[in-house]
């Protein structure tokens, strides 16, 4: 399973992180700082990733005391567990 | 009886076949009389608790996570565990049934302290789902699936071919493995449709004929195939476009292929769709494909019988059984975009052949493949595993 993870793209890495770390609704929504940590991405890569995530409507954003914060939307939970399925 | 099942999906949580495989078994199982709760993770939108047709759904919410996803299954295996600990002291469950690996420590643990027989379905190894064991994960989802079928009284697989692999791959002895194929309700493709205005609504235009494609987009599905067979289906009839539903990794690198084909612009990706939507445009299809390189069931085959769209399938494991060539169906050569081609260009080109095909496949399907059936013999199976 794991070769699969090597060649996938870091935006569905990400995206699979954080589902398996259960930032898949709003009140568990992470920021952009809290994904790097997790990811153990750079901001810069982590929030592309982030952007195209939520161009394709995998990722869902809200505002929080003034943070933007992400968390998986339907549509990304089934796509990360097709992938293990 | 009072039957405890385990899965990691449930409606609406749907990914694979897993997900409709138990919502099928267990509103089957209710209707016999026995009582059924289905433990099953939460899902954005889906109750905590509901009774759906008599079955009573237990959706766990995962209260820790992990990067990893072994370790996020075991963490989720926890959690399931406890909902049934907590059910069992209400409830006493005589069967624990566990679908797949991904279930396996918490219908492990609750086959020994509730003291019954566990039951497990076998839907896929990951030894035929990645085409051999690659790395540390695989070797240990592989380890979980025997011990999985270790600790089982007794193994259900869905067809001749996942029983040989099971049987050879775990050492198994045969009379420990009982074969119960998958079932499908055809009732729900009892519905008129516009087929235009379904067109339509997908930016599909009326005149078009649909080659469909409905699964996971991962390599084990080999949409590949068809998307290398599209230039020969589309060279012979123009007026064919191939409709890919479904996502999954590998989904970008379908997306470049297509474009490689030259015949991108009749290559449609319409992502995952809603129950109904994937009703309505598999009876607006003209032929379904399953190109699969591993498939030890292959429901999607079914569902498109049952809606009497002609099937042009691998000729791959349960594919194998459920399609017989050139009467229920078109058995294309495993990973031979030539041989998938030339069974739509068959069908496309011939309406008796293509009718003869669907009137023989929806006769099939109600004579083998009903949810009424597999649930009988499920039963037997738990009985064997009671009093066997």
């Amino acid at each position: 399973m794991s070769s699969k993870f090597t060649s996938i793209p870091d935006e569905i890495y990400l995206l699979c992180i954080l589902h398996n770390i259960g930032a898949t609704e709003p009140n568990r929504a992470l920021t952009l700082e809290e994904i790097a940590r997790w990811t153990a991405m750079d901001h810069f890569k982590a929030e592309q990733s982030l952007n195209k995530l939520i161009e394709n409507k995998y990722i869902e954003v809200i505002e929080a005391m003034g943070a933007k914060k992400y968390f998986v939307s339907v549509g990304g939970i089934r796509k990360v567990l097709s992938m293990y399925s | 009886m009072n039957i405890c099942i385990l899965s990691w999906e449930y409606p609406p949580r749907i990914v694979g076949g897993i997900s409709r495989h138990c919502h099928g078994l267990a509103r089957a199982l209710t209707k016999m009389g026995h009582s059924v709760h289905l433990v099953t993770l939460d899902f954005p939108g889906a109750p905590y608790y509901e009774e759906e047709e008599g079955v009573k759904i237990h959706r766990t919410s995962v209260e820790l996570g992990h990067p990893n996803f072994i370790v996020w299954v075991f963490l989720f295996n926890h959690f399931m565990e406890k909902k049934v600990a907590m059910l069992s002291k209400h409830e006493k469950f005589e069967i624990i049934h566990a679908h797949d690996w991904l279930v396996a420590p918490a219908s492990i643990s609750s086959k020994h302290y509730l003291n019954v027989p566990l039951v497990s379905t076998i839907h896929s190894t990951e030894v035929g789902r990645s085409r051999g064991l690659h790395n540390s994960d695989s070797y240990l989802i592989d380890g979980i699936e025997w011990w999985l079928t270790y600790e089982s009284k007794r193994i259900i697989v869905v067809s001749d071919s996942i029983k040989r692999e099971v049987k050879e791959h775990f050492h198994l002895p045969d009379e420990k493995i009982d074969v119960i194929p998958n079932a499908i309700d055809p009732s729900k493709y009892n519905v008129s449709i516009n087929r235009d205005e379904v067109k339509r609504r997908f930016s599909i235009d009326p005149s078009e004929r649909i080659v469909l494609f409905i699964g996971r987009l991962v390599p084990q599905k080999g949409v590949e195939y068809l998307i290398m067979a599209a230039p020969k289906i589309i060279g012979q009839h123009p007026e064919a476009r191939i409709v890919i539903v479904g996502d999954g990794w590998s989904k970008d690198y379908l997306m470049r292929l297509a474009s490689s084909t030259g015949c991108q612009h009749k290559i449609t990706f319409l992502g995952f769709l809603s129950d109904q939507d994937l009703i309505e445009l598999t009876l607006s299809s003209d032929v379904l494909v399953v190109p699969s390189i591993y498939e030890p069931f292959g429901i999607v085959a079914l569902e498109g019988m049952a809606a009497g769209v002609p099937v042009v399938a691998s000729n791959t494991g349960g594919l194998s059984e459920i399609i017989e060539h050139d009467k229920t169906g078109f058995l294309a050569y495993k990973e031979n975009p030539d041989s998938i081609a030339w069974g739509v260009n068959k069908i496309l080109s011939d309406p008796g052949y293509a009718s003869w095909l669907m009137q023989n496949a929806k006769r099939k399907i109600n004579e083998v493949y009903s949810w009424n059936a597999v649930a009988k013999r499920t039963v037997e199976t738990y009985e064997k595993a009671l009093w066997g």
